[in-house]
């Protein structure tokens, strides 16, 4: 019972430093649609499907494309894994137990939000709701995962 | 499941925190196991038998419930 796919703790603590701060300027940049152009290259795709005045469709191909919600896209990403996945100072077994349960509720949640989404949504604001898809899985289980062990912590402050 | 881990820890004079940290799980669980809120994988129930020099179903008691 050793392999349990998790990060060493101190990853926990990166985490947090890189998730925090790439978040907001992710929220804020995605809100105002800041997309600054030293950030504007060619990048290698696949799937290209531009629409241009002569509309191509490729299957590998260069796109022109601004990077910033790439960047940020992966460090929030990576982040977030990290602080969902790293142990705990004592990863026990009952925290193991925890993990797990968050995890399932998690995914819960999520697909809940996304099918009240998918029914009562449409058109351009969908949009919205698949980019924020793409983290809450992982949100969602933070937020619980770490709620169940600051309310564990606090049941057991006192003894007997 | 019920347990005599709070008595065998009485007996044995030892708080909650210093069986945590011979059983190498956190005081959490410890806690959680006392209350019977939580019910220890056969490692950690081996441990706790080996520490308090009890057999393990000195310590562990099956209740009708668990056959449900």
């Amino acid at each position: 019972m050793k392999l349990n796919f998790l990060f060493p703790n101190k990853f926990k603590k990166i985490g947090w430093f890189t998730l925090i701060p790439s978040a907001i300027i992710g929220l804020v940049t995605l809100i105002y649609e800041y997309e600054p152009s030293f950030l504007d290259f060619n990048v290698p795709a696949i799937f290209v499907d531009e629409i241009t005045l002569s509309e191509s469709k490729r299957l590998f191909g260069m796109v022109n494309n601004n990077i910033l919600n790439e960047i940020l896209g992966v460090l929030i990403i990576i982040s977030s894994l990290l602080v969902a996945f790293s142990k705990e100072k004592l990863e026990d077994e009952y925290i193991s137990k925890i993990r797990l349960e968050s995890l399932v509720w998690a995914v819960y949640v999520n697909y809940g939000v996304l099918l009240f989404s998918f029914l009562f949504i449409y058109n351009f604001s969908f949009l919205w709701v698949m980019i924020f898809n793409m983290f809450t899985v992982l949100l969602f289980f933070i937020i619980r995962f770490n709620w169940q062990i600051s309310k564990l912590k606090k049941s057991a402050y006192y003894e007997e | 499941m019920k347990n005599s881990i709070k008595i065998e820890r009485a007996k044995k004079n030892i708080t909650q925190a210093e069986l945590a940290r011979l059983a190498k799980v956190s005081r959490q669980t410890i806690n959680a196991m006392e209350l019977g809120k939580y019910v220890p994988s056969t490692v950690l129930s081996l441990r706790l038998a080996k520490i308090f020099e009890v057999e393990i179903s000195e310590i562990f008691t099956l209740e009708d419930s668990d056959w449900d």
